[in-house]
């Protein structure tokens, strides 16, 4: 069966998410490359892109990491044919090299970067704007309103590119990403292009930024293209000006931001009461239409999700086309809203109502107050790692080989993926109990606060080296970091860390999968973004090359080998390198559902368990403690008999079956 | 059938139950039926075990993917604890709560850092918020029914049983029909026929 985005009907109405929404816009446009690294919310993108790109005969590939996606993707445009590479916001940062460049020489085929932020930070390591980097680099930046929009922009950016010729930004956030909406399908464009290469294409040398006449001329050629983009941010529907006759109030509201504004006009019952500036094009933004907005009205309400990227720049437009204009917005000048966290519904309707100081329609102070009654009792459901996940034993062995190092303050550094769930602590948790306060024999607690230290992909073993020759003393110094995360961005700070003599032990915690972001194949995996198979790479043999002193494979299950392995990293005076291997649980599940493989849940035996909760501190969400009997107990439908649990009882009173 | 207003619902519940699944089912069935819909997900980093909750906006004037505060019509809770975060925060005042009371206790209760609230105080706490409170052991009834993996679809029949849906119910019931997994269909529609038994018998 055809999947739903890959359908060629149009006018079919159907519900997509905003991620699928993009990919069937360039699907529509009649993209033949795609690449992309995953990162939450931007995964599905290329998820489904590349569950139809063989139907549809184009190539898809799930890049090592941005960069690489960025360049294979760039590689595809500048031999003419429709190309698209997709990231989360922090994966920007990883390709502002190229980025920053590309647009010297501008692209031949349409070329579509999409880049989805996540104020709220629901699955980041910050809250970036990357509209930002779309004014820097200075391309057309869309940011769509809902699904609809996505779908219809990442359709004609494939145009507007070609006719630009330079790459088309799409910012999502969230919100749209993560969010399903109504979608009308178009037509698909079937033509499929063969690769050209001409490298004078209407300019000299024109793929070579150093090449004749000057770098300086390919930044000209790029200004030269301005008024090109201008006409149409100017005219196209993507943003819309409704100037209401008399209004002396007017809204000026971008992509997301746009839904929640309409929705508070309505609310407030502000309907036909205020002119209303609904932005697609944050950069370039349509002058002429805010001109026109500035002068009907006395106010303007800024709405945008993330930074004041539009406010700062109707500021300054309304310096020269309607000095005089009361504007508010995020920015400290009469700041109506923050200037960080995603909007709400909510959030929107207060602060339009507080500008116009008009009732926001207010809950009463007795459901306040009963509301704050039963909000005390709502308890915490903190993120955990699956029951039997492989980080549990590393995070376990972890824990015990430092505690057996002799260091007074190690220092662990993390990075980003599933493991980064070893420094999110548990949430009821007031503060981390320091482990003097518990009892000798079981002060390890839960490896849910194992991670000092935690930025951004491949941070770890930068962080680490620095830490070593800034000579720190009191502990080891050790990094984490995933199978996925190792290709991405650690093998120059391994190179790095053997070149230039750091003392540290890096830990790769290899279970063959990019788990986090939703299963994507890697290196590590054997299988590529369409399904095709490919040689696994062994991490302890690149380690080894790149220098590594001490190289060892470890078992997580097998919780003595992998604090065994993890010790001797520690002593070893040099660079040292642990990777402990087991396959990812949920992957593990999978096969063994398919292969009929009967799992036999671990149990507790009652008459032996004492209630010591040594098992609890592995974390294994699969183990709970019974509060009237005092004893340890195993979710037999969630236990996926891994055996971690049963090692660590000094009593033995957990074994599968719990047949004893 | 309400098809004049605009309807808030939201499936709460815990990573692995199923509530992306539901809401996408009723979006998708309101689009069937002519209707703008939107859902807006929100989860945990954890891949599974952590609390999920789906919005879902239909009618006309549907813009952004989230129910605004105080203004949800119908909350969905696959899982109490889940269903009373959710609730004191959005549930509308003339709103309805559908509640399974099988609990699934989180780590931090799980290590005794945290203490799950009594069944009876997780009702009578929505009661307070809402008003109506549907309270079931769905998860009894739907291996009752065959397959605690139905406990999902067993809950939009109690939806449904409130007839506060604005499209037919068959449409609903082809729109599940077509998106649970082949081969679950019939197991999938009686554990929703049993869930609108059981919530008609309450409400």
């Amino acid at each position: 069966m055809v999947h739903v985005v890959a359908e060629d009907k149009i006018g079919k109405r159907t519900l997509l998410m905003g991620n699928e929404a993009i990919a069937r816009g360039a699907i529509e446009a009649g993209i033949q490359l795609a690449a992309a690294y995953p990162g939450t919310p931007s995964s599905e993108v290329m998820e489904t892109l590349a569950t139809v790109a063989d139907d549809l005969g184009f190539y898809a590939e799930w890049s090592t990491n941005e960069m690489v996606a960025f360049e294979v993707a760039s590689g595809a445009a500048i031999t003419g044919v429709r190309s698209l590479v997709c990231m989360k916001n922090a994966g920007l940062n990883v390709v502002m090299d190229m980025f920053m460049t590309l647009v010297y020489s501008g692209v031949r085929g349409g070329y579509l970067i999409v880049v989805a932020d996540d104020p709220g930070a629901h699955y980041s390591s910050n809250e970036q704007d990357t509209r930002f980097a779309a004014m820097y680099a200075n391309i057309l930046c869309f940011e769509p309103a809902n699904q609809q929009e996505a779908k219809d922009m990442a359709r004609i950016a494939f145009e507007l590119s070609e006719k630009f010729e330079l790459p088309v930004f799409l910012r999502s956030v969230t919100r749209l990403s993560h969010a399903s909406g109504d979608v009308t399908y178009g037509d698909m464009r079937k033509e499929k292009r063969k690769a050209i290469f001409d490298r004078h294409w209407k300019l000299p040398y024109r793929w070579n930024v150093y090449g004749p006449p000057s770098t300086v001329s390919k930044h000209v050629w790029l200004f030269s293209r301005a008024p090109l983009v201008k006409e149409f941010v100017e005219s196209t529907e993507f943003n819309t000006l409704e100037i209401v006759k008399g209004a002396r109030v007017g809204i000026i509201a971008s992509g997301i931001g746009s839904s929640y504004a309409r929705e508070a006009v309505r609310g407030l019952g502000l309907d036909g009461r205020v002119s209303f500036l609904k932005i697609g094009t944050p950069y370039p933004l349509p002058e002429k239409k805010i001109g026109q907005l500035l002068n009907s009205v006395e106010k303007v309400i800024m709405i945008e999700e993330g930074d004041p990227v539009v406010e700062m720049q109707v500021r300054a437009l309304s310096n020269s086309l309607a000095p005089g204009r009361k504007i508010s917005g995020k920015m400290a000048i009469d700041q109506i809203l923050n200037p960080y966290d995603e909007l709400t519904p909510n959030v929107v309707a207060a602060a339009i109502a507080k500008f116009l100081d008009i009732k926001f329609e207010e809950i009463s102070k007795s459901r306040l107050e009963a509301k704050a009654e039963i909000r005390k009792l709502v308890a915490p459901r903190s993120s955990t790692l699956c029951a039997g996940c492989p980080h549990l034993g590393t995070y376990w062995a972890l824990k015990v080989a430092l505690r057996r190092s002799g260091g007074k303050v190690w220092i662990v550094n993390g990075d980003i993926g599933c493991y980064e769930q070893g420094g999110y602590g548990i949430f009821a948790t007031k503060l981390a109990p320091s482990f003097v306060d518990h009892s000798v024999k079981y002060d390890i607690d839960t490896p849910y606060d194992t991670l000092d230290t935690n930025y951004i992909m491949g941070g770890g073993i930068g962080l680490s080296q620095g830490e070593f020759h800034a000579k720190y003393e009191d502990g080891a110094i050790v990094a984490v970091a995933g199978d996925s995360t190792f290709f991405h961005a650690c093998m120059p700070a391994i190179v790095n860390a053997v070149y230039n003599k750091a003392k540290v032990t890096f830990l790769v915690l290899d279970n063959a999968w990019t788990a986090m972001t939703g299963h994507q194949p890697n290196p590590t995996t054997g299988m590529t973004a369409m399904g095709q198979q490919s040689p696994i790479f062994r991490i302890e043999e690149i380690v080894k090359s790149l220098g590594a002193g001490l190289v060892k494979v470890a078992d997580p299950y097998n919780l003595k080998e992998a604090r065994e392995a993890i010790e001797e990293g520690i002593k070893y005076p040099g660079v040292s390198v642990i990777i402990t291997r087991r396959l990812c649980t949920l992957q593990y599940l999978r096969e063994a559902r398919k292969s009929k493989t009967k799992i036999v849940p671990y149990a507790v035996n009652k008459e032996k368990c004492t209630g010591c909760k040594i098992c609890i501190q592995l974390g294994c969400p699969a183990i709970d403690f019974e509060d009237g009997s005092k004893k340890a107990g195993i979710d037999p439908l969630t236990c996926t008999a891994c055996d971690m649990c049963a090692q660590l009882c000094p009593f033995r009173a957990i074994s599968p079956g719990g047949s004893q | 059938m309400n098809k004049t207003k605009d309807l808030n619902l939201i499936v709460a519940g815990v990573g692995g139950q199923g509530s992306v699944l539901a809401s996408h089912i009723v979006a998708d069935a309101a689009v069937r039926a002519g209707l703008k819909a939107r859902v807006g997900e929100t989860f945990g980093a954890a891949m599974r075990g952590g609390a999920v909750s789906s919005h879902i906006r239909i009618g006309e004037d549907v813009q952004g993917p989230l129910v605004a505060e105080d203004k949800l019509d119908i909350l969905i809770a696959l899982e109490p604890l889940e269903g009373l975060r959710i609730g004191v925060k959005y549930l509308s005042p003339t709103g309805i709560a559908i509640l399974n009371t099988k609990a699934v206790p989180s780590i931090d209760v799980n290590i005794g850092k945290a203490t799950y609230p009594e069944i009876s105080t997780i009702v009578s706490s929505l009661e307070r918020l809402c008003k109506k409170v549907v309270a079931i052991d769905a998860t009894g009834l739907s291996i009752k029914s065959g397959s605690a993996k139905t406990l999902n679809m067993l809950m939009l029949g109690m939806a449904a049983a409130t007839e506060l849906l604005p499209f037919p119910i068959e449409i609903l019931k082809e729109t599940i029909r077509e998106r649970v997994p082949k081969g679950t269909e019939d197991l999938n529609m009686k554990a929703f026929d049993v869930g609108y038994k059981a919530a008609k018998e309450l409400l």
